[in-house]
């Protein structure tokens, strides 16, 4: 068994035409992920059990089943069903793209509310009681108090999750995309090569998500510069 | 939904082989976590290399990537060496169970690796110095004082990894594992209603995960049940 | 002329579950008095002063502040507030803000002072502290006598009418805590009314004019700094003040 590099050389190419698409799903879930987890979090914190519930139940819901199986469901499972067919998002629901990042968005939401919530939690009590002293409201301690403390405090268990994402992106492959790991599975099944293949996207893989920590790493240092540690 | 009828036993035996993956795996990412985290903690430059190689590997790749490879490349593998003894030999594969299992086991035990050192180091010294002055040997304060601390400092860490081990386990269905995804989609191809049949997935692994949670939940009260909170 | 009392406490009772933390509280401030409380730990000498400003809710008696009675209503809590500045026993000054940032922050969100202006009153509060070179470090540059001293300005710089002090030395250095009393006995000085919960028995005899002292959710005792140093009335305080003042 030989390590053949020709058909590394001749690979790489062509899975890194993938990483396009690679990074879409990344930021846009991530973007509209991040939207959405603000929102959980704001809805599980704001002491009305109407609120509270339903976002603990979606968030018990999506991070209690694997993200393969949310996106077999909307992939293949919605269109079964005659009122997505009828819906305006169709559209986005035929697509597999649509379908992934509606997945992903939905997927990462979960995780990144519980993640803003901790933030949340984790800010003094007697920075907010000094808020208060000083006669400033609920919603201005919230927003010039809570807000840039909790954003600190949450940003390491961010980052990790942005690389869980990034990793949870290979799995539109499943569904057709061809982002770097698609296109690394059709050339596997055309050479037979699959450690040639497999090993090279690893290593593309790893060096994103070291650069995805590194900068993420920078973004923590100079946020945190003059909090306590 | 009359569509499940005939396959609910399916989904039985799929739930069945879900449990035994998780049950391996869990005994695999233990042993790979602790010699992972043994070798950060160790003197050795290059176990601590070798260790910290180990966690940059498996934390930055796909968990599919991992299986794909174990299974396709260990295939590769065996199958190369069996022809050299038996030339006739198409095809020898590892089988998905354990391509799988592995797979996932390497890729949650590296960070078991962060989540076992960072308890050994959590453990209170002074705890360890009063052991030490009492003349305790290293073996009775690792058995005595510093396991029991650990383990309690470990577990909210190490739920999340047992929920992360059952939740991977879907995804070896691609390589073709017999657990309840890949029941579905066979049950899809008769029945041709994929919403209800990944659905009933879902509520599998749901089930399988808050027996997870509850459980890691009941041993955090048991562990804290000696520790009295000051007011 | 009658001085009206600025603060008045009635027969207040707190409890925190079954625990009963006050009990029977009678208290009246006029303008322009210095308190000190004083009392072993777990007293409620600090539970007494956070319902002052409704950091805790009473739950018997009333309390009147300036004529308003503190009332489950925002705008009343608001409105006491604004008049009454806190300083905490570990400062709580915001970490993610520059110490000006710090002392405008309030001004601008809840007096509605213009920037400039807030910056005004800050660097001159900066001033009457004395530092105001830190001006633009952020709090954890700062040592925690100074970080005292800008939590005091801070609540200067919304011109409160009476400040309350909860334990503002107890965790500091030794070495810094002459620093911060130096600030307080100023302002003392300057004529502001003030509650201070100290264990500083030097700082209550040469400048409160009341000192009271407090033991299981009660006062026990209340008189001049002179008569209650020299001459306690009762067992329990003179028991506090030989262990306090003895070593």
């Amino acid at each position: 068994m030989s390590f053949d590099f020709a058909i590394i050389v001749d690979a790489l190419p062509k899975m890194l035409m993938g990483i396009g698409l690679t990074f879409q799903l990344l930021i846009i879930s991530a973007i509209l992920g991040l939207t959405l987890a603000i929102g959980l979090m704001l809805m599980r914190i704001s002491g009305k059990w109407y609120l509270s519930w339903p976002a603990q139940v979606y968030i018990y819901i999506f991070r209690g089943t694997p993200i393969l199986v949310q996106i077999f469901i909307i992939y293949y499972g919605f269109p079964q069903l005659e009122f997505i067919r009828d819906s305006f998002l169709w559209p986005m629901f035929r697509d597999p793209f649509g379908c992934a990042i509606f997945a992903l968005t939905l997927n990462t939401g979960a995780y990144v509310s519980e993640i803003l919530r901790g933030g949340v939690l984790g800010v003094d009590r007697g920075i907010l009681e000094a808020g208060s002293a000083l006669g400033l409201s609920v919603r201005q301690k919230f927003i010039y108090l809570t807000t840039p403390i909790a954003t600190r405090l949450a940003l390491p268990a961010y980052g990790n999750d942005i690389i869980s994402l990034l990793k949870s992106t290979a799995l539109a492959s499943t569904i057709t995309l061809a982002d770097m790991t698609g296109i690394a599975r059709t050339l596997v099944a055309q050479t037979f090569a699959p450690y040639e293949i497999f090993i090279s996207l690893a290593i593309v893989y790893m060096i994103l998500t070291w650069i995805l920590q590194k900068s993420l790493g920078r973004v923590e240092r100079y946020l945190g510069r003059y909090m306590e540690k | 939904m009359e569509a499940l009828v005939g396959w609910w036993d399916d989904y039985f035996w799929g739930s069945v082989v879900v449990a035994q993956v998780f049950i391996c795996s869990l005994v695999l990412m233990v042993i790979f976590g602790l010699i992972g985290a043994a070798a950060k903690l160790s003197n050795s430059v290059i176990a601590q290399k070798l260790a910290n190689g180990y966690t940059i590997v498996f934390r930055g790749t796909p968990e599919i990537l991992v299986i794909l490879l174990l299974y396709f490349g260990s295939a590769i593998a065996l199958t190369s060496i069996a022809q050299i003894f038996n030339p006739e030999v198409k095809f020898l594969d590892v089988p998905p169970f354990w391509a799988g299992t592995i797979a996932i086991a390497l890729i949650v035990g590296s960070y078991a690796t962060e989540t076992f050192r960072g308890a050994f180091l959590g453990v209170n010294p002074g705890s360890i110095e009063a052991a030490r002055a009492l003349g305790m040997s290293n073996l009775q304060t690792f058995i005595y004082v510093r396991i029991p601390e650990m383990w309690r400092l470990a577990l909210p860490a190490f739920g999340n990894h047992m929920l992360s081990l059952i939740k991977d386990t879907a995804l070896i269905s691609i390589i073709g594992l017999n657990e309840t995804l890949f029941v579905a989609k066979q049950a899809i191809g008769t029945t041709g209603e994929p919403f209800i049949m990944y659905i009933v997935v879902g509520m599998i692994y749901l089930a399988f995960s808050t027996v997870i949670t509850l459980t890691v939940m009941g041993l955090e009260r048991y562990g804290q049940r000696h520790m009295v909170n000051v007011r | 002329m009658t001085a009206q009392a600025l603060i008045q406490m009635t027969n207040v009772g707190k409890f925190f579950g079954a625990f009963q933390a006050l009990k029977g509280i009678n208290l009246q401030v006029s303008k322009g008095e210095r308190i000190v409380v004083c009392g072993p730990s777990g007293s409620g000498k600090s539970t007494m002063i956070r319902c002052i400003n409704r950091l805790e809710k009473h739950d018997e008696g009333q309390i009147i502040i300036g004529g308003k009675e503190l009332t489950d209503q925002v705008e009343d809590i608001n409105a006491v507030r604004r008049e009454v500045g806190m300083v905490f026993q570990s400062f709580n000054l915001f970490p993610h803000m520059t110490i000006v940032k710090n002392l405008m922050l309030a001004q601008r969100l809840v007096r509605k002072i213009p920037k400039a202006e807030a910056k005004a009153t800050a660097m001159e509060y900066l001033e009457r502290v004395k530092i105001p070179e830190q001006a633009d470090k952020y709090p954890i540059q700062l040592s925690g006598g100074q970080q005292q001293r800008v939590a005091i300005a801070r609540a200067l710089c919304m011109k409160p009418k009476i400040i309350l002090f909860d334990e503002p030395t107890s965790a500091l250095d030794p070495e810094m805590i002459h620093e911060v009393l130096e600030v307080m006995t100023d302002l003392a000085r300057d004529g502001m009314t003030m509650i201070c919960v100290t264990h500083e028995m030097g700082f209550a005899r040469s400048v409160a004019d009341r000192v009271i002292f407090m033991d299981a959710g009660e006062i026990i005792e209340e008189a001049d700094p002179k008569t209650f140093f020299n001459a306690p009335k009762s067992e329990r305080t003179k028991k506090f003040l030989s262990q306090i003042l003895t070593h």
